[in-house]
């Protein structure tokens, strides 16, 4: 009986370790995108800067360069790998499966990064001090090498979704892993969403121009910029969601908020509103207005996005393979994977789990409890707060039924089966189902779990007396 | 948790290069990660020795301290992406299960790193005039130094707990009954964090005397300054290098009876003798050092020092794992890819290469003139190189992707 490589569970009380990792990644968004739309428009400026003979732009750019690309770099830098950080310890076999198979992507990703980050010091540093052609090489060497770190993300995020060619699953290989429609809808939406950003921060530096007259004509060609960006990242929105597998469709239509799709619509109409603001009052644009649009919009518009991402590729984590509660659900023939379900029917969790308590390895009455919580540790938590807050409350799903026997055919029904839309197949023995039910149970009514315990244990008290006094000494 | 246990945490996808590959790339950058996190570790510390003080030239090193600590932390960050990813690959098992069983102090990591790069920000905002005065609100610094101690104390701790497959168990379950809330450090070596943090000191004396070394280049008029750098460099070298070899000896003498085998091994040898040859090095080559390219040859030798001791680091990981635990990093089952495989390397020795050879280049010549800096032909045409290198690489992106659409 193999063990199968189920890690220790991180269950996060308040908010949910999903929330958590949704909340870094969207700071994450946020500067990344931040700090490739502020190079951008750095690179453009240090260009007029040079063409139009006006040096006190590049000392703008030393000034508030140091701020907006430095610092939202280095933000950028450490949530980047804090997105590894948080997913690591939130689904390590998830983030496992990515770095697995796209390291050597990952890697050189990392190289264009570290020309970046060279890259973005030498800009800031260097404007004024040395010729016009270096430094405006330099911007281009930065511009590009930025532009690449996406190219060579938005595979990796592509796959995590659903692989790029069916053939992934047969045959494997990085490429066919990488490069799929998905992969060409996310660039084409990122790069539209990353010019919007462009038009977003520059509005933050332009307003503090003192020359009206430039100031005017700078926040217009943003405002024109961010208005085409937008309405084509609109658009090719619905180019993205073509493409997603018919699952992600079902969940999208029937698993994401109420109000999602007028939320994001509200997002497209204020940026739209706000772009025609400073189209038309660029006098009257400060500094103030467009950092808090900038974050307002940002937050706004990012925080639902990533957490439709999160959620349309359930049951699975990565590459359509990895269950979201860790279990490899599919056989990979191409990369010599096999799906650990069939073990999981044969035995249980408590007993392929490396990390099960000895005293959980079998359920009796006393671990009923306990390997209850094990279980929904293991196989709920992810997606499903143990507590009372966060993210979907486990408890709330049962309406407060605490008959334990209902439970746990409920439980046998719906999950072992895997019939269950968005959810994932969960192989319970049956022993394990009364666990898991009892623990359900005392998350509703902690005296209701405790009295079916008691009863269980005067049962197997009656029904082991007898053959205990047939053995006793005379 | 034996050994089958452990291998049953592996990623059944494989490695997709020999996991050698993944563990001397790791070691390599290891080294540069933590080069640059002594770098940021002793100027930050330098900073604050001088910003306060009457005497000038040391609120001159200050301010050139700061700035070099300020870049540090970002170079550290960029860097330690790469052993970060690396560790992953051949160690997941234990790499994932330790920060599993420490999460919140995983998490913590980002906003602490975070909350001390800011505050060194915010130090350096309100300080952007060091030279012209004393500075002011020192406890910013002082608290952007606690905090990135504090997230390498936590890396530490996350690093160490790999070491004990044994424990975690325990760890996960105490008594039987699961604790996932993940807010303990579970172990930790005070001695081999002390060790690395003291390096800190000899590895920032052999960064002044580079900086030394480069401001004779740049024919540096200030003499006096030249003479601070001098003195405290030799202070530096000579007495953090006492410090470091009596945290490692102290190290060497707690190590727990499962590595106790390490103790005048080999590598742990040959990385104390590359240690004491840097520190040593100034003093042996006296006035070459002001000579040619000597002066820079200290730190050159400090950071192949540093790759001993990272490779030493990494032996003590590798054959504790196997021989107390059974578990041979390099029997990664491989999974091979071409195609991602020699894109990397080429990336790296190609691209990087060149790419950043003339960044460096640029701001090293850029920093040694005076007034507006123009590159020679050579080094104009290697800027040419590197944006055509980069389209290159995006070319062969789209190529590579529509080939595999259309095939």
């Amino acid at each position: 009986m193999d063990l199968i490589g189920l890690y220790p569970t991180w269950f996060e009380p308040g908010v949910g370790s999903g929330w958590i990792v949704g909340i870094i990644a969207t700071i994450h968004v946020l500067a990344s995108h931040t700090s490739v739309g502020a190079a951008v428009f750095f690179a453009g400026l240090a260009v007029y800067a040079h063409r139009a003979g006006k040096p006190e732009y590049l000392e703008f750019i030393r000034r508030y360069g140091l701020f907006l690309l430095v610092f939202s770099y280095v933000i950028g830098s450490i949530t980047g790998p804090g997105i590894w950080y948080s997913t690591t310890v939130a689904s390590p076999r998830g983030i496992s499966a990515l770095i697995h198979s796209f390291v050597w992507k990952w890697a050189t990703e990392w190289v264009f990064f570290v020309i970046e980050v060279v890259g973005v010091y030498m800009l800031v540093y260097l404007a004024g001090k040395v010729d016009r052609k270096t430094h405006l090489n330099i911007a281009l060497v930065f511009g590009l090498a930025g532009y690449t770190t996406m190219l060579v993300i938005i595979g990796i995020l592509s796959f995590m979704m659903w692989p790029g060619q069916p053939e992934w699953f047969a045959e494997g290989g990085y490429l066919n892993g990488f490069y799929g429609a998905n992969t060409w809808a996310q660039l084409a939406l990122r790069t539209a969403f990353m010019l919007t950003m462009t038009a977003v921060v520059g509005g933050i530096v332009a307003s503090r121009f003192a020359d009206a007259d430039f100031k005017r004509r700078v926040l217009r060609l943003l405002a024109g910029l961010g208005i085409v960006a937008t309405l084509a990242g609109a658009l090719l929105q619905r180019w993205y969601l073509a493409t997603l597998p018919e699952t992600a469709q079902v969940v999208l239509e029937n698993r994401l908020p109420a109000g999602y799709g007028t939320a994001m619509a509200t997002v497209l109409v204020a940026t739209l509103a706000y772009f025609a603001w400073t189209w038309l009052q660029p006098r009257r644009t400060t500094m103030a207005l467009a950092s808090s649009m900038t974050v307002g919009l940002l937050v706004l518009g990012l925080w639902p996005g990533e957490t439709a991402r999160e959620s349309i590729r359930k049951p699975y984590v990565a590459g359509q393979y990895v269950y979201s509660n860790q279990v490899i659900a599919r056989d990979v023939p191409g990369m010599g994977v096999k799906s650990e379900l069939p073990a999981l029917e044969a035995h249980g969790f408590l007993k392929l789990h490396p990390f099960a308590p000895d005293g959980l390895r079998s359920v009796h009455d006393g671990s009923l409890l306990e390997a209850g919580r094990f279980l929904a540790l293991t196989t709920c938590s992810n997606c499903h707060s143990l507590t009372t807050t966060g993210m979907r409350p486990l408890a709330r799903y049962f309406g407060g039924n605490t008959e334990v026997p209902a439970l746990a055919d409920y439980l046998k029904a719906a999950l072992s089966t895997g019939n269950t839309m968005y959810m994932p197949t969960i192989p319970l023995q049956d022993d394990e189902a009364e666990a898991l039910a009892t623990y359900i149970a005392h998350l509703a009514d902690p005296k209701a779990a405790q009295a079916w315990i008691d009863g269980r244990a005067r049962q197997t008290a009656t029904a082991v007396t007898p053959s205990s006094e047939q053995g006793a000494p005379r | 948790m034996n050994a089958e246990m452990l291998l049953a945490l592996r990623d059944p996808a494989g490695v997709p290069s020999h996991p050698l590959v993944f563990l001397l790339l790791g070691v390599l950058t290891f080294a540069l990660h933590v080069a640059a996190v002594q770098v940021m570790l002793g100027s930050g510390a330098l900073v604050l020795a001088g910003a306060f003080r009457a005497d000038p030239r040391w609120r001159r090193l200050a301010a050139a301290m700061l700035a070099t600590s300020k870049i540090a932390v970002s170079v550290a960050i960029v860097i330690g992406v790469a052993p970060l990813l690396f560790v992953q690959v051949v160690y997941d098992p234990f790499w994932y299960t330790s920060n599993v069983l420490s999460a919140w102090w995983v998490i913590g990591f980002i906003a602490i790193l975070i909350a001390g790069y800011s505050a060194m920000y915010g130090f350096y905002w309100l300080n952007d005039d060091l030279r012209a005065r004393a500075g002011r609100h020192g406890w910013l610094m002082v608290a952007s130094l606690a905090l990135l101690l504090l997230v390498g104390w936590i890396m530490h701790v996350l690093s160490y707990q790999m070491l004990w497959p044994e424990l975690w168990k325990e760890w996960y379950a105490p008594g039987g009954t699961v604790d996932a809330a993940g807010r303990t450090l579970h172990a930790y070596s005070a001695s081999r964090f002390g060790f690395f943090i003291a390096l800190s000191l000899p590895v920032t004396g052999a960064w002044l005397v580079a900086v030394r070394r480069y401001l004779l280049g740049a024919k540096e008029a200030d003499a006096g300054y030249l003479t601070l750098l001098q003195r405290l460099a030799q202070r530096l070298l000579l007495g953090g290098g006492a410090l470091a070899v009596l945290l490692g000896t102290a190290w060497m003498a707690t190590l727990p009876e499962k590595m106790a085998w390490f103790v005048g091994s080999l590598p742990m040898v040959l990385a104390a003798a590359m240690l004491v040859l840097t520190v040593l090095m100034p003093f042996a080559l006296g006035r070459r050092l002001d000579q040619g390219f000597w002066g820079y040859g200290v730190f050159g030798l400090g950071a192949v020092a540093l790759i001993v001791v990272a490779a030493a680091r990494e032996w003590l990981r590798y054959v504790t794992l196997m021989g107390a635990h059974g578990y041979d990093a390099l029997s990664y089952r491989v999974q091979f890819d071409a195609y991602s495989t020699v894109t990397f390397f080429v990336t790296f020795a190609v691209v990087g290469g060149v790419v950043l050879g003339w960044l460096l280049t640029v701001a090293w010549q850029a920093g040694q003139t005076r007034g507006v800096y123009t590159p020679s032909p050579a080094v104009a045409r290697m800027g040419r190189w590197s944006i055509g290198l980069i389209v290159l690489w995006i070319a062969h992106y789209f190529a590579v992707g529509a080939y595999v659409m259309v095939r």
